[in-house]
């Protein structure tokens, strides 16, 4: 897997910064998807849009939706309930697009509602290893403490491949 | 040679040559992309549809016709003249020369011909082969050779350059013997490409030696001979979106032709409606576009329902996009409610049938990257002047990749 971002290995960047509480590496945008509460770092985030007319492409993953026209940008847009194994839903007024941009290419998740920017630094993320079981193509990079609130990272590159969620291996392993 | 185009191009513009690199050229093209969208955005506009506007028609139009220019200018941006890459290959030839110890005379023409700088950038190592090719095995070996045919001394190579159409079509002629069809032939049938008693084209014949690995020279020298040339020869117009054409008669000599498209950012092409999905194809690729008959196609269930379409009492496989990509829709309309384009492909014509043919546009292409580069059989995706989206069709991949 690649690692595209430097906040892929926030132990190291803590200890080259010291505790920085701004520090953008320690930052979240945190969104919502049915009961979940999600969060990708926000140094990957470019843009967030509003749902727009999207295009049907052939060939791509169920859950990629199709693409979008943003200002002469095609970006493919990834319905991260479709990812996730989630039912549909219809997209409503709070629905957005948070775009991304992974490995020099953009791409636009579609999630049920963006909340806000929060700080999460390094000492309160839990690694994911415990219940992946070390497995190193998790989704899920590790979970964040906020307050009271528990925020699922997200390994965005691990999400794009194709690799599918298969739980029923997790389980297994 | 090129400097003579600069310096001329100083006197008629009266200007200075500027240095740009290529990343900001990107940046403009871009930007006027994106520019050209957004005007069309704002003219459409449906919260305009109904009104009686007659100055802003008029101003509507200007604007238009600026932003097509200012298009046309920063396509021309990037264009160079191919004098640039002639002028690389013109040294190679004296290194030809004392290798093969045969006297080359290279004769350049056209060499002002304006092409894609990405384009121009890429086009060295094939020519290189194709000139290689001709210095090796298209001239004769020994000056006696030639005199006892009655031709001069050295041997003569032509780098041609010319714009035809939105293609540029570079040659490489040499006046040596020509390519051997016995020879070819033979290695072709051993290689199982045509049949012990078949006795193709010449044409066909001579694109067999584009094939990966194939060659007829006797000898692997330092120049040439290990067939791997052609596969880089290959491998490049299939990127540039080119294609490759041989001429040769015994005796004259061969003529290689490269035509590739000026520019690689806006693509001639087009559009086509499959369900709610829009394609669009290289205008030049396609070679016709039919409205089948209920009586012109054959299903075969022995071989998956294969659908054959007559044309002309000829029966051209059918490629079904439903079945060819995933997330199609299901149900395929028989093909007399459909409109059958048909490509020739290096595998033969195929007819691929969709709902409506809607326009021919100059399109924006992008390429596919991320989440899109699942998908097959494609260039990239094109930006319609609508804002749509539309996937690029590549037919020889398509023909390649559906007959499996």
């Amino acid at each position: 897997m690649t690692q595209p971002q430097a906040v892929e290995t926030p132990t190291d960047l803590a200890d080259l910064h010291g505790v920085d509480a701004d520090s953008i590496d320690n930052m979240y945008l945190t969104f919502a998807v049915g009961e979940e509460f999600y969060a990708v770092a926000i140094a990957m985030v470019t843009e967030i849009v509003g749902m727009q007319r999207i295009m049907s492409v052939p060939d791509v993953p169920k859950y990629i939706k199709g693409v979008i026209n943003l200002r002469g940008k095609v970006i493919p847009l990834l319905d991260v309930r479709l990812r996730f194994g989630m039912d549909e839903r219809p997209n409503d007024d709070r629905t957005v697009v948070i775009v991304l941009e992974v490995d020099d290419a953009p791409v636009g998740l579609i999630v049920d509602r963006v909340s806000e920017v929060v700080d999460i630094p390094t000492d309160r993320i839990d690694r994911a290893g415990a219940f992946g079981g070390g497995n190193a193509s998790s989704i899920v990079k590790g979970l964040g403490r906020i307050d009271e609130r528990v925020a699922i990272l997200i390994d965005v590159p691990v999400m794009l491949s194709n690799a599918d969620l298969d739980l029923s291996k997790i389980k297994v392993d | 040679m090129a400097a003579e185009v600069e310096t001329t191009s100083e006197k008629t513009t009266g200007g200075a040559l500027l240095r740009v690199s290529s990343d900001k050229i990107g940046r403009l093209m871009d930007l006027v992309g994106e520019l050209s969208l957004s005007v069309s955005e704002t003219i459409n506009s449906p919260e305009l549809a109904d009104l009686d506007l007659m100055g802003f028609e008029a101003a509507a139009h200007r604007l238009s016709m600026i932003v097509r220019e200012v298009q046309d200018a920063a396509t021309e941006l990037r264009l160079v003249p191919v004098g640039e890459v002639f002028r690389r290959l013109k040294r190679m030839i004296r290194e030809l020369e004392r290798e093969t110890g045969k006297k080359i005379e290279l004769v350049i023409k056209g060499d002002e011909t304006a092409i894609d700088k990405l384009v121009a950038d890429r086009l060295y190592d094939p020519l290189l082969h194709v000139v290689r090719n001709a210095a090796d095995h298209g001239l004769e070996a020994t000056t006696a050779d030639r005199v006892a045919v009655g031709k001069s001394e050295s041997g003569k190579i032509t780098l041609a350059a010319a714009q035809v159409g939105s293609e540029v079509r570079i040659q490489v002629i040499d006046d040596g013997r020509g390519l051997n069809r016995d020879r070819i032939l033979k290695k072709a049938r051993e290689r199982g490409l045509f049949g012990p008693e078949e006795e193709p084209e010449n044409s066909a014949v001579w694109k067999v030696i584009f094939e990966p690995g194939f060659s007829t020279a006797e000898a692997v020298t330092t120049l040439s001979g290990r067939g791997v040339g052609m596969d880089v020869l290959n491998q490049t117009m299939k990127d540039l979106r080119g294609r490759i054409a041989v001429d040769s008669n015994p005796g004259e000599g061969t003529a290689v032709s490269l035509h590739i498209p000026v520019s690689l950012a806006f693509l001639d092409s087009i559009l086509l409606r499959l369900g709610e999905k829009l394609f669009t194809v290289p205008v030049d690729d396609i070679q016709e576009i039919v409205k089948p008959g209920g009586s012109d196609t054959v299903s075969i269930s022995a071989d998956h329902d294969t659908e054959m379409l007559k044309l002309r009492g000829v029966f051209v496989p059918v490629c079904r996009l439903e079945r060819f990509y995933r997330g199609m829709r299901q149900e395929l309309k028989p093909l007399s409610q459909m409109v059958a384009i048909i490509f020739n492909t290096a595998n033969g014509a195929i007819a691929v049938p969709v709902d409506e043919v809607l326009d021919r546009q100059q399109v924006v292409m992008k390429p596919l990257t991320g989440a899109l580069s699942s998908v097959r059989a494609s260039w990239g995706c094109a930006l319609l002047p609508s804002g749509e989206v539309a996937i690029v069709l590549d037919c020889e991949r398509l023909a390649l990749e559906s007959a499996r």
